[in-house]
């Protein structure tokens, strides 16, 4: 018997530091309402990871992706933090959604450990912890882009809003508002909606009644079901959002014709988005490429920390990050601060296809 | 003319939750079970519709096959599911979670199969506008409407003119009476669950149409309609379909006089004060 021991031992010991798989964490929306974009934001990390397992991992380890499911709810988020970081040691968890990411900073923060978000956009994210990088920026850059463009290039001078009763929603109402009016416009009215709830009509025939020149509309989902209420009261207004908009089943509807929005850029390779299609039967569409961007800045500050012989933590993957700086994945991304800045650009959906009106570089 | 657009917006979803609501009126004051699942049998019948639609079904087809899967359902559930607690002696409490635990159960199944994604019926037809004494409407509101009216008409009928009918009223009044009278009770619970729930496909259908698919959609709007057939009275049609179409146009008026956020709240906030002063309801002495 104590020469079986020794012997497993002994191999246990000559297995090579490259079988050590490295686990990262991923707390995300994967049922619910909010699953629609929970799911592609799982591909995207996913996609990412398997393409460099494939490779052979990041510096000879694979990664091992766990994946818990918080319905977008920020109680639940709590549970699955604690028990990723604290029972699967994890460095790194992935999450998604602004009320979800708020309520996992503190302890991002207490337990040390990197929270990475590539998609929710609310202000509050920029400083809610200094472990929570976001590789996206906050909305308050992108709407202060946007009201720039309509007060000053479209001369769009009264807007109403209609946001999404939660964190993202009313973050977005409070940055437009804000950034509309110190750019010289007014805005007239407001009206919210609960998230999920796609009958927009009550709320935009108020809107419609202040006789706005836009209505700034600021929701997660059930945007082709907006485009079709707006058309059917007839509205004269112009509908315009942020990155939102970029929903392909949006537009493809005709009845989105004319909306205006700002967009993150990041675009892949055609090779990249056929091989993600081919495997997963959807489209490589912004929330799968943001989340594979996200996925591949984490696995370059992993692949640092093997390389200088340090340990995967999340106090050394921040500082890899923070020393690292600025990322090439599919978008240039450059982490001044622990928000990321990129480029944005400024479109409209014209004949079913979302079209160029304007770059604006990172600050 | 806002107020006039509210209100005929108001009408048009209460005409689709008093359909909602008198088919859980007609399950909850026969079966005295509360019915959580009704929801998830609501979108049941959205999602096979769409399914047959996308299978190549006419529209009329499409809609009788959810109509006759829902019916199914419902029989299937108060069958194989209420029927045996209650032959074990589950309280009703357990029963409620037990619904609760099924709703879950579809609902996601729902979600695996057809994603969380709000899916369309991509019917043209049915965002096409006409204006109606000044207010605009969808070819899918106007359906919603005399859907609407045809079902409360029917459920009316049922309830009053057919034997199975009385039977479900007499099963309601005296479940013990009915027992020892040999209405035989469980059989009629099984009935009037499947008609409830092929009812409860009509709105599954319509809602949709208009406002996209969704695998939750039917917990909120059950959870209104819970709320008009208690405040209508328990066991009156009537109240179930006049008091829907009370909340939901006050929901839309009360727009006129506050934001949004406050509109949900204030609306439940009366009926509260309502039933304290009328706590078995309008429709009820």
């Amino acid at each position: 018997m104590l020469r079986i021991s020794t012997i497993a031992l002994a191999l246990a010991l000559a297995v090579p530091a490259s079988a050590q798989t490295i686990k990262l964490g991923a707390v995300l929306p994967l049922t619910g309402p909010a699953a629609v974009i929970g799911m592609q934001e799982q591909r995207g990390i996913q996609f990412a990871v398997d393409e460099v397992n494939a490779k052979g991992g990041v510096a000879g380890h694979k990664i091992e992706m766990l994946f818990e499911d918080n319905q977008a709810k920020p109680d639940q988020s709590v549970l699955l933090f604690n028990k990723l970081v604290d029972l699967q040691k994890v460095p790194a968890v992935f999450t998604g959604y602004s009320g979800p990411s708020l309520a996992m900073a503190p302890l991002a923060g207490r337990k040390k450990t990197l929270l990475v978000n590539g998609g929710a956009q609310a202000d509050a994210l920029d400083k809610a912890s200094p472990y929570l990088i976001n590789t996206i920026p906050v909305l308050a850059g992108e709407l202060e882009v946007l009201a720039n463009y309509l007060v000053a290039d479209a001369g769009k001078k009264t807007a109403a809003i209609l946001f999404e009763n939660n964190a993202a929603g009313i973050a977005g109402r409070d940055d437009f508002l804000a950034s509309f009016e110190k750019a010289g416009g007014k805005v007239l009215a407001q009206e919210p909606v609960p998230f999920g709830d796609t009958n927009y009509r009550p709320a935009l025939l108020k809107l419609a009644a202040t006789s706005p020149d836009v209505v700034f509309v600021v929701i997660t989902s059930g945007t082709p079901q907006l485009a079709d209420q707006v058309r059917q009261i007839d509205a004269k207004f112009t509908v315009v959002g942020s990155t939102f908009f970029s929903d392909p089943e949006l537009i493809a509807n005709p009845n989105a014709e004319g909306f205006t929005h700002t967009q993150v850029l990041i675009n892949a390779p055609e090779g990249m988005a056929a091989a993600f299609k081919a495997k997963y039967g959807t489209e490589f569409d912004f929330f799968p490429k943001q989340y594979y961007n996200a996925a591949t800045v984490v696995m370059t500050c992993v692949e640092k920390l093997l390389k200088d012989g340090k340990p995967v933590t999340g106090e050394n993957l921040l500082a890899a990050l923070k020393e690292i700086k600025t990322f090439k994945g599919l978008t240039t991304t450059v982490f001044n601060t622990n928000t990321a800045a990129t480029q944005i650009n400024m479109n409209r959906i014209n004949g079913k296809q979302d079209n160029l009106l304007k770059v604006i570089a990172p600050k | 003319m806002l107020w006039l657009n509210l209100l005929i917006n108001g009408l048009v979803w209460g005409c689709a939750l008093g359909m909602v609501a008198v088919s859980f009126s007609l399950i909850f004051a026969t079966t005295r079970f509360f019915h959580v699942a009704h929801a998830a049998v609501y979108g049941l019948g959205g999602y096979v519709s769409w399914s047959a639609l996308k299978h190549g079904l006419p529209e009329w087809a499409a809609l009788l096959v959810g109509i006759v899967v829902c019916g199914l359902a419902g029989a299937a559930i108060q069958k194989l599911l209420y029927e045996r607690l209650d032959r074990r002696g589950a309280t009703h409490l357990v029963i409620l979670i037990a619904s609760l635990g099924l709703s879950a159960v579809m609902q996601n199944g729902i979600a695996a199969i057809y994603t969380s994604n709000v899916l369309q019926y991509g019917l043209p037809w049915g965002n096409r506008t006409t204006i109606i004494g000044g207010a605009l409407l969808t070819n899918t509101q106007m359906l919603t409407v005399v859907f609407g009216i045809l079902s409360y008409l029917g459920a009316m009928w049922f309830a009053h003119r057919t034997v199975l009918g009385k039977r479900m009223r007499a099963v309601a009044s005296n479940p013990f009476l009915a027992e020892i009278t040999r209405l035989q009770p469980r059989q009629v619970h099984i009935a009037v669950m499947a008609i409830g729930s092929a009812l409860v496909c009509i709105p599954g259908v319509l809602v949709p149409l208009d406002l996209g698919l969704q695998p939750f959609g039917g917990v909120p709007i059950l959870l209104t309609a819970t709320i008009a057939v208690i405040a209508g009275g328990v066991g009156s049609i009537s109240g179930a379909f006049v008091l829907a179409l009370v909340i939901a146009v006050l929901q839309n008026l009360s727009l006129l006089v506050m934001p949004g956020e406050w509109s949900i709240g204030i609306t439940f906030g009366i009926f509260v004060i309502f039933m304290l002063f009328r706590p078995r309801g309008l429709f009820t002495g």
